[in-house]
């Protein structure tokens, strides 16, 4: 079976561990470019959200190499990210393209076409060996994250400029490739060695920012215009809010395992006294995170968000009174087909220096 | 003693539940202002507080909370979460107090009960009664108050309900009668069907959409809105979807779409609002969906603070005019039903 998935950052390190070891062909979509969005653009209706978009186009260039089965997450609101799956599928299905469509989410009452859904993907082989492959792509992406966290302290601190990406680009390679767990541990321990090698240890107090916003956008370096690599040339040091395993670990271990989900408990809390209640997505742990980020000390955050995000917007009229009250200063980029790269230049260098000048007055005052 | 005065705007979800809490406050003795219709002061107060990414229907909610700020103690703003299993309020409807919280610092205290059926300090007695308590001690009083306005609330829904007779195509036999005795055939005035579908914000809002249900009654045309379609039969159109749809406020006007189009109406008007997130993923289902019935017309006018009336009024024309002269080409040339 010819089976595509959409991109999100870097997760296709895990595509062929869950996919190709499975006996399937993995189409892998081609890397995210001016013409997966130009496609998902023509296509999609006008006012959805840019990850819908960029997605459809992802699909279209995968059926257009010859995909049969796209494979696709889902959910159950109020977010519109639990209905892309069916809004692309009739897109698709109104350009004439011939595919089947696999949603994996939590079936509420159905759980026959999650069951059914798994067992196409695991494609008559053992159960335990499907578990454990599952496992190893789960610890990919994990691995994946923590140094992805890791090179954005790594690379303000650099000591010629873009060779942390370089190092990166070499380091997802060896990760796609791994076929156990031991070799996951190997590459880590040489990747974090060559990390400190190119590391600077001198520089010390750079500016911190935190970098919260909608999921997609904020993890795809394409949609949001390699923010964290621009910003980390600028001399400052992303704390990363969102992840795919806060994303994944509270629906998966829903029943299983409680302790968790502790952390998504605390950030409730702290959003608490500005927005009192879920708003999907990640509205609440936006303002959340805002305010954990101000008493972690971070100088401020930026929040990134697609055009006509409904719960980031709820969470960006919030933010303006968060700000005034924490006199913590916060910048929303929005990001559609239209962003351009220098309008976004200026007001990322121009908000990276107000905090540079906040940081030299309060050494004055104090 | 004094009566409290609470504030309602006129506005969003109020369109739906205002009979509710009306008769439920004034029966507990409160004295209820209710905001003015929708006009340009309100649509100034609103753009000007909001954000500009903000949804129309949102701006407009805020404008008519301002509008009320000075006269009245307490401004009723719910937090909608869940109306009915499986199914949400849009994002910016549940953070809706929140949003007005920090928008406005100017305010006066906001009633902000919870709707959230699914949790049993969320029900409607429960959010009915954590607002009675404010007027009056006595929890029969509330309770009687309750059951009263949910009974009638739940009558005027009913009543609003299609009249099944409006979809009756006997108007066109008439019509065509006529034709075959030699009347002249350009000038018959053909009585067509059009159904208005979106959300009751915008479709009974006459600002909003600039006046659309007038001018369209002048054009003598039969108006068909989503509250005529009865709850059952919206279930039955949604069952044909992929997926359940899970916003409340969208599920009546799909679903009343779904029963127009399988009805052959003559035309379906989809109304949407600028940067409305339900919208553009449900306009795409309708749209996919009114496919499968060429012979019903389709279109979706967009509204944002800027709509220009003429604009309108053209593409309303236009859209009209080719269901007429699709209706005559049937009546004179095809054979009829």
């Amino acid at each position: 079976m010819k089976l595509t998935l959409p991109r999100l950052g870097n997760i296709e390190v895990a595509y062929e561990t869950i996919i190709t070891d499975m006996g399937h062909e993995l189409i892998e979509p081609p890397p995210n470019s001016k013409r997966t969005l130009d496609l998902g653009v023509r296509y999609s209706p006008e006012y959805c959200c840019l990850p819908l978009k960029i997605v459809l186009g992802n699909f279209i260039e995968g059926l257009e190499l010859g995909a049969e089965v796209l494979l696709m997450a889902g959910g159950w609101g109020p977010c519109r990210f639990g209905y892309y799956a069916q809004v692309q599928r009739d897109i698709l299905i109104d350009l004439g393209y011939n595919f089947k469509m696999l949603i994996m989410e939590l079936p509420r009452g159905n759980w026959k076409t999650l069951w059914d859904n798994i067992n196409i993907l695991r494609n008559g082989k053992k159960w335990s060996y499907f578990a454990n492959q599952f496992g190893l792509a789960w610890q990919k992406i994990l691995l994946t994250e923590k140094l992805e966290n890791k090179i954005l302290q790594v690379r303000p601190r650099e000591k010629k400029k873009g060779i942390t990406s370089r190092v990166f680009a070499d380091t997802i390679v060896k990760i796609k490739k791994a076929k156990d767990r031991e070799a996951l541990k190997q590459i880590e321990r040489e990747a974090l060695q060559q990390f400190d090698e190119i590391t600077d240890f001198k520089k010390k107090n750079l500016i911190r920012v935190a970098l919260v916003g909608e999921f997609y956008v904020s993890l795809e370096p394409f949609v949001n215009h390699h923010l964290e690599e621009k910003l980390g040339y600028l001399g400052v040091e992303v704390v990363r809010k969102n992840s795919i395993r806060a994303w994944v670990e509270p629906i998966v271990n829903l029943h299983l395992f409680r302790e968790n989900i502790k952390d998504e408990k605390e950030i409730e809390q702290a959003a608490y006294h500005y927005l009192a209640h879920s708003v999907g997505g990640e509205g609440q742990s936006t303002v959340g995170n805002v305010v954990l980020a101000h008493q972690e000390g971070l100088d401020g955050a930026i929040q990134v968000i697609p055009f006509t995000c409904m719960p980031e917007i709820v969470a960006e009229t919030i933010l303006k009174k968060v700000s005034e009250d924490l006199d913590f200063p916060t910048l929303t980029l929005t990001y559609d087909e239209q962003t351009g790269e220098e309008g976004l230049n200026t007001r990322i260098e121009a908000f990276i220096d107000l905090l540079k000048m906040r940081r030299r007055k309060g050494v004055m005052v104090s | 003693m004094k009566k409290i005065r609470i504030g309602i705007p006129y506005a969003l979800y109020f369109y739906e539940y205002y009979p509710l809490w009306k008769e439920f406050l004034t029966r507990l003795g409160a004295e209820v202002i209710l905001s003015k219709p929708t006009n340009k002061n309100i649509l100034d107060l609103g753009v000007r507080s909001s954000l500009s990414e903000v949804c129309l229907p949102v701006k407009i909610f805020y404008g008519h909370v301002l509008s009320l700020a000075d006269q009245v103690d307490y401004i009723l703003i719910p937090r909608m979460v869940c109306v009915e299993k499986g199914a949400f309020f849009c994002p910016k409807i549940i953070g809706l107090p929140d949003m007005v919280k920090s928008s406005i610092s100017t305010l006066n205290s906001l009633l902000v009960p919870l709707v959230d059926v699914r949790k049993p300090y969320g029900t409607w007695k429960n959010s009915l009664f954590q607002v009675g308590q404010l007027i009056t001690d006595n929890s029969l009083a509330i309770s009687r108050a309750f059951s009263i306005s949910w009974e009638n609330f739940q009558k005027n829904y009913v009543a609003n309900l299609l009249d099944p007779k409006l979809l009756n195509p006997s108007l066109l036999a008439k019509d065509t009668k006529n034709v075959a005795q030699g009347l002249d055939k350009m000038t018959i005035n053909i009585n067509i069907n059009i159904a208005v579908v979106g959300h009751d914000y915008l479709v009974n809002d006459s600002y909003i959409n600039l006046n659309l249900i007038d001018k369209l009654k002048k054009m003598n045309v039969n108006i068909l809105t989503p509250s005529m379609v009865p709850p059952r039969i919206v279930k039955k159109q949604l069952k044909k979807l992929y997926k359940p749809i899970f916003w409340s406020l969208s599920r009546k006007a799909v679903g009343a779409a779904l029963y127009y189009f399988e009805n052959k109406v003559e035309g379906v008007i989809h109304l949407t609002s600028f940067e409305c997130g339900e919208d553009s993923m449900v306009g795409e289902l309708i749209h996919h969906q009114s496919k499968q019935y060429p012979e019903v017309a389709y279109t979706e006018f967009v509204f944002d603070e800027h709509t220009g009336e003429a604009g309108i009024n053209t593409r309303l024309e236009a859209f009209l005019d080719m269901v007429r002269r699709k209706k005559q080409y049937e009546i004179n040339f095809a054979p009829s039903r």
